[in-house]
């Protein structure tokens, strides 16, 4: 009688178990649905309307894809787009580089000092981004800039350059500032990934002969994968997502124009056009699908490695 | 199942704690500040209102609270209504009203102009009309000053979204003392503040010649001050920027061209896309820039903002406001009108509140302390038999200012599609900066204005 009995308790207590569990994650899956799912869909739904903020409806009304066959003429867009994916191909590969290169340097030293190079290059990321693009914005400036005035000064230019109003130079600008405050929290990941090594086998490779590049490609980059996978796929994300920057230095001018600003400025700002609302979910839509498709493709190689 | 019950409570203290946290229906903005979250009542038991709101941008000192306050509290001791006042920034208060718009959480009143009470939220139905303020009287006194100001303020089939309260005349500024060092003084009428389009290019050349380096910046990073680069263009040869009828941008005149074209060419003057016109400001008070085309009386009396001195740069150097180069030396200027508007929220009774606020600022003896605190003009001559034309004869920069008002132009800025024809005319200066062809970038960007109007949603 008890051994038949045991299973069914054991359901019962696994169903309580698994009631609490979900219990407890509710208030998470309440704001993820609430800020994440439930917009995703209606931002999906929006991108093949011609909603605005003056129509009588909401939703405004169904127009089927006209909105991203308009994308695809729409030669702002384009250079957005084009900007955007500058952006994420120079951005990712050097900060995920630096990072890795930094915290090999450092994730040996000793603690104290090893906390100070942290701390230096983790600074950037907590700084609030209107304050650290404030200072950027000061150090580029065409008049009393410190770039200039340094480069004046030993005399590489003979006339001031206009960083931010240039458009050969204000997007690599705007790219300098994302790499400051985008190597941190990588480099803090790298260095607790590297000291979880597993040192047997490092020590083990050097007894068998290996080099130090041998020793780091064999050994420890395939064991700071997962790390570097989540770092790829979060500097991906931010470097779509290039916003602020963009903001307060140049308005999406100079050539800096990306797709989130460019949803931004359809959507806040041309609201007297018709359709806005409309027309900026569809860039939307297109920055999920581009995000989407390269973090797969990172994750694919990743698992291929 | 003590597990249960403690998961329960705390998924529920967790929900309670979001809602908590939650503006509810009510609106951000009918919650008092340093309450314990309970709506505060708007309105007494007998249905009186009893609350308004007041979104306003920085006209001024309405952009000061210490300033709005005095205002705000002496208008509560007459009527008892109190005034909850939110202060907006020109960079994100369009954001933020829209948002309250699309959330059906807009202010009862808001300050601005034209641009955006009549164009914009007005012709998207979302204002009040005020016709009713206006009687024969009211207007009389109003277009004794400026007869400008009442169509500006009406759209087409005559309602009203704006209530006048001040205006001003946008002109730009030279620095003085470094006009006189080049010797480029000579070419200005500082009797009449006006100098013509030859003299101009006299001055700027005499500047470069002494100075060697840019003095005069066609901003053009952004839309901010873009007031200023309009002016300039247009006023160079007699060009315009709207047709009569404000159906239309007309900025492809030819002699728009001949403008950008003179300017682009000149050693001294630069097109400069990292600059808006605030930066362009702080670079003319530094006396980095001798000639600023952002300007107006607010930054006569305070350049800057900086508290410093009126009508001086950083270093002291004497500032003056002057009109805008033209062929003949009088020029068109850009105005600034600046009231109230009412949001229609559907309650009758906070819209009466609100004209009852409107009535006492703009159209009654205290209109004296309201326009004196926008430090702007008076739009009208009199309020209700309070003499305001001479509220400034005290202040010598005022008065003085009063020179520049005779100039003004048509104000255009109500034309549909404004937003959008603002972005294109920043964006066009840019590629005219960075030296493509002018008439090429010219008529592709007002064509891209024209169309912008065409598929606009207002009206």
């Amino acid at each position: 009688m008890a051994r038949q009995s045991q299973p069914a308790m054991s359901r019962a207590l696994q169903r309580r178990e698994n009631v609490s569990g979900y219990l407890f994650m509710l208030p998470s899956l309440i704001f993820f649905a609430g800020f994440v799912i439930i917009p995703m869909f209606i931002c999906i739904f929006l991108s093949l309307t011609d909603a605005n903020m003056h129509g009588s409806s909401m939703f405004g009304n169904f127009i089927g894809f006209a909105n991203f066959v308009k994308l695809f003429s729409d030669k702002t867009f384009l250079r957005a787009l084009w900007n955007t994916f500058l952006i994420v191909v120079v951005s990712v590969p050097t900060v995920c580089i630096f990072s890795l290169w930094v915290s090999s340097a450092i994730y040996k030293m000793h603690g104290a000092a090893r906390s100070f190079f942290r701390i230096v290059f983790y600074l950037p990321v907590v700084t609030g981004s209107v304050a650290v693009t404030v200072v950027w914005k000061w150090m580029y400036d065409n008049y009393t800039g410190i770039f200039n005035y340094v480069l004046k000064g030993v005399g590489l230019i003979d006339k001031n350059i206009n960083w931010l109003g240039d458009e050969r130079f204000a997007l690599w600008c705007i790219i300098l500032i994302l790499f400051t405050t985008s190597v941190g929290q990588p480099i803090v990941l790298y260095v607790s990934a590297l000291g979880n090594v597993d040192q047997s086998l490092v020590e083990a490779a050097q007894v068998d002969g290996a080099n130090n590049f041998q020793v780091f490609w064999k050994i420890k980059w395939p064991q700071i994968m997962p790390t570097t996978l989540y770092i790829l796929v979060i500097t991906t994300i931010n470097s779509f997502q290039c916003f602020a920057l963009i903001q307060l230095l140049t308005s999406g001018g100079s050539g800096t124009n990306t797709v989130m600003y460019y949803i931004y400025f359809t959507a806040f700002k041309l609201t007297e056009q018709a359709g806005h609302f409309g027309y900026a979910n569809a860039m939307g839509v297109i920055l999920a699908l581009a995000i989407a498709a390269l973090s797969a493709l990172q994750f694919r190689l990743a698992k291929e490695k | 199942m003590k597990k249960r019950i403690l998961a329960m409570l705390l998924a529920v203290g967790m929900i309670l704690g979001l809602a908590a946290c939650s503006n509810g229906t009510q609106g951000s903005g009918n919650t008092p500040a340093g309450n314990s979250g309970t709506p505060a009542p708007t309105g007494n038991q007998s249905g009186e209102v009893t609350e308004i709101t007041l979104w306003t941008y920085p006209i001024g000192n309405w952009g000061k609270e210490a300033e709005v306050n005095k205002l705000t509290e002496a208008f509560k001791a007459e009527t008892g209504i109190s005034v909850k006042v939110e202060y907006l920034a020109y960079a994100d208060g369009d954001d933020k009203v829209n948002s309250a718009i699309t959330a059906k959480g807009a202010p009862d009143l808001i300050m601005e102009g034209p641009e955006r009470l009549v164009a914009n939220w007005g012709a998207n139905g979302y204002m009040v009309d005020l016709s009713d303020m206006l009687d024969d009287t009211d207007k009389a006194e109003i277009n004794a000053v400026n007869p400008g100001t009442l169509a500006a303020c009406t759209t087409a089939d005559g309602k009203v979204y704006e209530y006048p309260l001040v205006m001003t005349a946008h002109c730009m500024a030279i620095n003085l003392d470094a006009f006189k060092e080049a010797g480029a003084d000579q070419y200005l009428d500082l009797e009449n503040h006006t100098w013509t389009t030859e003299n101009f290019i006299k001055a700027v050349e005499a500047l470069y010649a002494h100075y060697g380096e840019t003095v005069g910046a066609v901003y053009c990073a952004g839309q901010g001050g873009d007031q200023g680069t309009r002016a300039l263009v247009n006023n160079l040869y007699g060009g315009t920027f709207t047709d009569a009828g404000h159906t239309t941008y007309t900025w492809d005149d030819p002699k728009n061209i001949q403008a950008l074209e003179l300017l682009k060419g000149m050693d001294g003057i630069d097109f400069d896309a990292s600059l808006q016109g605030g930066d362009e400001i702080k670079l003319f008070y530094q006396g980095i820039l001798k000639m600023a085309f952002c300007w107006n009386i607010a930054q006569q009396l305070d350049p800057n903002a900086a508290g410093t001195g009126s009508g001086k740069t950083i270093n002291g150097e004497e500032i003056v406001f002057m009109s805008f180069p033209s062929e003949t030396g009088e020029s068109a200027l850009q105005g600034g009108i600046w009231g109230f508007g009412v949001f229609d929220n559907g309650d009758p009774a906070k819209i009466e509140a609100a004209k009852k606020f409107i009535k006492y600022m703009a159209d009654s003896e205290h209109a004296v302390d309201a326009v004196k605190t926008a430090n702007y003009f008076p739009v009208r001559s009199a309020a209700e038999g309070t003499d305001l034309s001479t509220i400034w004869a005290d202040n010598e920069i005022m008065d003085q200012y009063q020179v520049l008002m005779p100039y003004l132009g048509d104000y255009y800025q109500v034309t549909t599609g404004w937003a959008g024809a603002r972005t294109e005319w920043w964006n066009m200066l840019q590629e005219v900066g960075r030296g493509d062809d002018i008439a090429t970038a010219v008529a592709n960007h007002a064509a891209a204005a024209n169309e912008a109007a065409a598929n606009a949603s207002a009206g």
